[in-house]
């Protein structure tokens, strides 16, 4: 269950940035997660709009990215995307590899009604 | 209207994590974060490690728990400083709960501290605490297929060790199969086969961390 306290992070920075940016209400969060965080997606929905309740964020629809895991070959400097989350370079067979995308968690963008 | 961000939503934790790195760093204190399911012998390891290393290094020890003090209980009698930190059902450290116990230790008299997560294969891993680096313990019993399962913890881990070695004729564990899945996750990983309870292959794991510790 991650996935609470990923929630109430992101939540945290939500009403920040909605207050700074003096808004009245928060409409859409736009969030990516990288495959190795292993966020189930249905299970976020959930914490999130556990989370949101009572904030300015409460009516806000979530919309979650998950981004595939991407490495280098530091051998033979080929980039690969993998679904299967086998970490063997397919064009030399290394094993010795660089992580360039999948343990993501970034809240991208929110959306919203500025006050006035 | 959007108002871009682009930020990474576990900084706070990140930001304290890196707090925490260099605080050890200044003091030369190496952290290691040990993750495992519940029952795979975190304690009974440290119980032992303890034991072998205590006259060799001056140890610490942060005992992660969902709810009790018994694991921090079973290592008292090695004369070792111990905090537990109590998550209350949390399913995870963090590096704010580490930097908050930190002050307990004298850090200027300490070489290594082990800290005993809670016990999850899964939220741990994404919990920087600011360790030097994280041990995966994974038992014969729970199955040969976590480290396909798991490939966060068993990508990141600098050391993997497979306790109750001594119970595989008594499972269908491949050990050959779990080996290819693990080398196919993080192929340059030691893996150290050993049994807490009946002393098998301890040497090597006592070997590997003292010379962590010696060469910090």
């Amino acid at each position: 269950m991650h996935e609470l306290k990923i929630a109430e992070e992101l939540i945290g920075i939500v009403i920040q940035v909605a207050e700074t940016e003096n808004l009245k209400k928060v409409t859409k969060v736009n969030i990516q997660f990288g495959k190795m965080i292993m966020i189930v997606p249905d299970v976020f929905h959930f914490v999130f709009d556990c989370a949101v309740k009572g904030t300015i964020a409460r009516k806000a629809k979530l919309h979650l990215e998950i981004l595939p895991v991407k490495f280098a070959c530091n051998k033979c400097k080929e980039e690969t995307q993998i679904d299967d989350l086998i970490f063997v370079c397919p064009y030399c067979g290394s094993n010795d590899l660089e992580l360039i995308q999948g343990r993501e968690t970034i809240i991208e963008s929110i959306e919203g009604e500025k006050n006035g | 209207m959007e108002i871009k961000i682009m930020k990474n939503v576990l900084d706070r934790n990140k930001n304290k994590a890196n707090e925490v790195r260099s605080l050890l760093q200044e003091k030369n204190v190496l952290m290691v974060n040990m993750i495992s399911s519940p029952g795979a012998g975190k304690t009974t390891l440290l119980e032992k490690t303890l034991e072998n290393l205590k006259n060799k290094f001056r140890i610490g020890v942060i005992e992660g728990d969902i709810a009790t003090d018994r694991d921090a209980q079973r290592l008292k009698e090695h004369g070792v400083p111990i905090v537990v930190i109590n998550t209350e059902g949390g399913c995870h450290l963090d590096s704010h709960s580490i930097s908050k116990v930190l002050p307990e230790f004298n850090l200027d008299n300490i070489d290594v501290i082990f800290v005993e997560n809670v016990g999850n294969l899964v939220c741990p891993s994404h919990f920087d605490l600011g360790e030097t680096f994280k041990l995966a313990l994974v038992s014969i019993t729970e199955g040969d297929d976590k480290p396909i399962k798991y490939p966060m913890l068993f990508r990141e881990a600098k050391v993997i060790l497979l306790n109750k070695i001594d119970l595989i004729e008594y499972t269908n564990f491949n050990k050959a199969g779990f080996r290819v899945d693990l080398n196919n996750v993080n192929g340059k990983v030691p893996l150290f086969e050993i049994s807490c309870t009946k002393n098998i292959g301890m040497d090597q794991w006592y070997n590997w961390i003292s010379n962590e510790i010696s060469s910090k």
